[in-house]
C-alpha cells in the first residue's frame, strides 16, 4: 500500500501545476459544500428571548432546554416551545414578527414550501394563547390550532385555544385569514371569531381588544 | 393573349388561395385524437427507500422520469380527478409533497404530523386527509392553499383511509384494531368497529362498500356503509397489503389482493356474501401496493422486495411487463 502510494505520487509530479491548483481549489470548495449542506439540517427560524417563569423549548430530537428571564435561546425549525402556569415568553421571527407566548401554553414551529412562494412559518398551537405582531406587508405566517388556521397579513392578533380545540381570534389591527375545514371568513380590526370543530368561522362581532391582550403588557411592554 | 379570367375572378381565387395557405401554417393538422378513454394511464410509484415517485408510461411501460419529492421515506400517493396534482405522504419526514403532473415536479411541501401514513383525497378533491401515525390524528390539508385547516383526534396509530360513495363518512383504520366512522360533516367519530390485528388498507370497492386488510392477520373484511357494521371477514394469505378491483373478461367484479407473505396477488370474487378465492397470481417478491387500470383490465403491482413493477393483464391472469423502479416501491396509482 505504501509503496503504491510513494508511485501514485511520483506520477503526480509530472502534472502541470495548475492540476494541482485545481485539485486543492475542488476539494475547498467541496469541504465549504458540504458544511453548508450540514447546516441545512437544523434551519434556525427566530429567538426566544424575555421569558418569565418556566419556558421550556424540546428540540426535534427531544433534547429538553430552558430559558431563564432576560436570556434568550435560538430557536430551529421542529421546536415545541411549552410554558407552564404563570410562565410567558417573547419570540422575535425574522422580517419584525413579534409572537409573544401565554402562561399554559403548548405549540411547535413548522413551515410550509412552495416552489412559487418559498417558506411560510408554521405555529402549531396545540394549547394555550398567543399573540402576534407583524410589521408592514404580508408575512409568510400562519398559526394553525386543532380546528382552524389563521394565516397573516399585515397585522396584530391573539389567538385562543381550548382544551377541545376551540378558537377564539381576536384581531388588533389589520386583516387575518380566519379559516376552519367548513370556510374562511376574513376577520378585521377590533373583531372576534370562533372556530370549532364541525363549523365554519364565526361572523366577526365587536370586541374590546386592549382586554384581550392586556396579558402580553409584562412582556412586550404596556398595551398602548 | 387575353387573360381567361377577370381581373377581379383572379384576385378573388389568389385571396383564396393565400387564406388556405395562411390557414394551413396557423395551425397545422393535429394528431387524430384517440376516443376518449384510450389514453394510456401514467403509473406513479411512491418509493420509500428512495425518497422518490417513479413515473412509468401506461402505453410503453417505460419509465418517463424519477421525480425528487424532497423529503424522506416516501409511502402513499394519491392523485387528482384531473390527473394534475399528486399528492405523496413521507413518513419520516412527516411531510406531505405535492407533485405537479405536467411539470413532474415537486411544488410544495407540508408538515402534517409525525409518521404521516397515507393520504386520501375527499370526493371532491378539495381536502386531503392524511393519517400521521405517531400524531394519532388525521390533519385535514387545503388541497389548493396548501393549509392545514385542521386536525382530528383518532385514537392509537391511524394507518388507512377511505370515503363513503356519497362523502358522508370518512373510515379511518387504526392500531387498536378498529376502523373509526367519521361523520364528514362535524369531523366526529361516530362509531369504531372492530375489525383485525393491525388493520391498514382501506378503498372504496366498485360495490360502494369499505373494503380493507388486516395486515396482521391474514384476512380482508368488508364494512356496509349503509349498517355501518362490517359484514364479512375472508382469510386470504399471510400479511395481505392492498386491494384493486377488476374483471377477468365476463367475471367480475374481483377483488385483486396484494399478499405479501405468498408473493401472490390473490383473486377473490368482490361479492360480500359470497367471498371466495377464484385464482392465484404468482408475482415478484413482496408485493404491496396495486392499481388497476380505470377499466379493470390491467392490475399494477408494485414490489418492496424485488424493486419492481408487474403489470398482469387481468384477461389471462398473467404479468406481461416488469419495470425497474426504485428502492422500495409500496405504493402505485394510476390516472384516471
Amino acid at each position: 500500500m505504501h509503496v503504491d502510494m510513494n508511485r501514485r505520487w511520483q506520477g503526480m509530479k509530472g502534472w502541470p501545476g495548475w492540476v494541482t491548483v485545481v485539485g486543492i481549489f475542488g476539494v475547498a470548495v467541496s469541504n465549504v459544500w458540504c458544511a453548508d449542506l450540514a447546516q441545512a439540517g437544523t434551519v434556525q427560524v427566530g429567538l426566544a428571548t424575555n421569558a418569565v417563569g418556566k419556558f421550556a423549548v424540546v428540540r426535534a430530537d427531544g433534547i429538553e432546554e430552558r430559558l431563564d428571564g432576560r436570556g434568550t435561546l435560538l430557536l430551529y425549525e421542529g421546536d415545541l416551545i411549552k410554558t407552564e402556569a404563570a410562565s410567558q415568553g417573547l419570540i422575535e421571527l425574522p422580517g419584525g414578527i413579534q409572537v409573544a407566548v401565554n402562561e399554559n401554553t403548548v405549540f411547535t414551529i413548522l413551515s410550509r414550501w412552495e416552489q412559487a412562494k418559498g417558506i411560510t412559518r408554521i405555529l402549531r398551537l396545540k394549547s394555550g394563547e398567543l399573540w402576534v405582531k407583524t410589521g408592514e406587508g404580508p408575512k409568510p405566517l400562519e398559526v394553525e390550532t386543532p380546528v382552524a388556521t389563521a394565516a397573516v397579513r399585515e397585522t396584530e392578533f391573539d389567538i385562543k385555544v381550548q382544551s377541545d380545540g376551540e378558537t377564539t381570534l381576536t384581531v388588533v389591527q389589520g386583516i387575518v385569514e380566519f379559516g376552519t375545514a367548513f370556510g374562511t371568513c376574513p376577520i378585521r380590526t377590533s373583531t372576534i371569531s370562533y372556530g370549532k370543530r364541525g363549523k365554519k368561522c364565526t361572523k366577526p362581532a365587536p370586541t374590546d381588544v386592549r382586554q384581550a391582550i392586556s396579558w402580553t403588557s409584562a412582556i412586550v411592554g404596556p398595551v398602548k | 393573349m387575353k387573360p381567361v379570367m377577370s381581373c377581379s375572378g383572379q384576385v378573388l381565387i389568389r385571396f383564396a388561395f393565400a387564406t388556405i395557405v395562411f390557414q394551413g401554417c396557423a395551425s397545422p393538422p393535429e394528431e387524430p385524437q384517440l376516443p376518449l378513454g384510450l389514453d394510456p394511464p401514467r403509473i406513479y410509484i411512491a418509493n420509500e427507500s428512495s425518497n422518490s415517485v417513479s413515473v412509468v408510461d401506461g402505453g410503453t411501460y417505460k419509465v418517463q422520469r424519477e421525480v425528487d419529492v424532497f423529503n424522506h421515506g416516501t409511502h402513499d400517493l394519491a392523485i387528482t380527478r384531473d390527473g394534475k396534482q399528486l399528492f405523496a405522504t413521507n413518513l419520516a419526514s412527516g411531510r406531505v409533497s405535492v407533485i405537479d403532473t405536467e411539470t413532474l415536479q415537486t411544488i410544495a411541501s407540508i408538515y402534517t404530523g409525525k409518521r404521516c401514513h397515507v393520504v386520501t383525497l375527499t370526493n371532491d378533491n378539495r381536502q386531503a386527509w392524511v393519517a400521521n401515525i405517531e400524531d394519532d390524528t388525521i390533519s385535514i390539508l387545503d388541497t389548493k392553499l396548501y393549509r392545514i385547516l385542521g386536525s382530528i383526534p383518532i385514537g392509537k396509530g391511524p394507518m388507512g383511509i377511505a370515503f363513503s360513495r356519497d362523502g358522508r363518512y370518512g373510515y379511518v383504520s387504526s392500531q387498536d384494531k378498529t376502523v373509526s366512522v367519521v361523520d364528514t360533516s362535524s369531523h366526529m367519530i361516530i362509531k369504531k368497529l372492530p375489525v383485525g390485528s393491525n388493520p391498514h388498507f382501506l378503498i372504496l370497492g366498485l360495490d360502494g362498500r369499505i373494503w380493507g386488510t388486516n395486515t396482521g392477520e391474514s384476512s380482508i373484511f368488508v364494512i356496509d356503509p349503509a349498517t355501518q357494521e362490517v359484514m364479512s371477514t375472508f382469510e386470504v394469505g399471510p400479511a395481505p397489503q392492498q386491494i384493486a378491483f377488476g374483471y377477468k373478461g365476463t367475471v367480475g367484479p374481483n377483488a385483486y389482493v396484494t399478499v405479501t407473505g405468498l408473493n401472490k396477488v390473490v383473486v377473490v370474487k368482490a361479492d360480500p356474501s359470497d367471498l371466495r378465492i377464484l385464482e392465484q397470481i404468482d408475482v415478484g417478491t413482496g408485493p404491496n401496493g396495486i392499481w388497476s387500470n380505470p377499466v379493470g383490465t390491467r392490475l399494477y403491482v408494485g414490489h418492496t422486495g424485488s424493486n419492481d413493477l408487474h403489470v398482469i393483464d387481468s384477461g389471462t391472469s398473467k404479468v406481461i411487463a416488469k419495470v425497474d423502479v426504485g428502492r422500495k416501491p409500496i405504493r402505485v396509482v394510476a390516472s384516471r
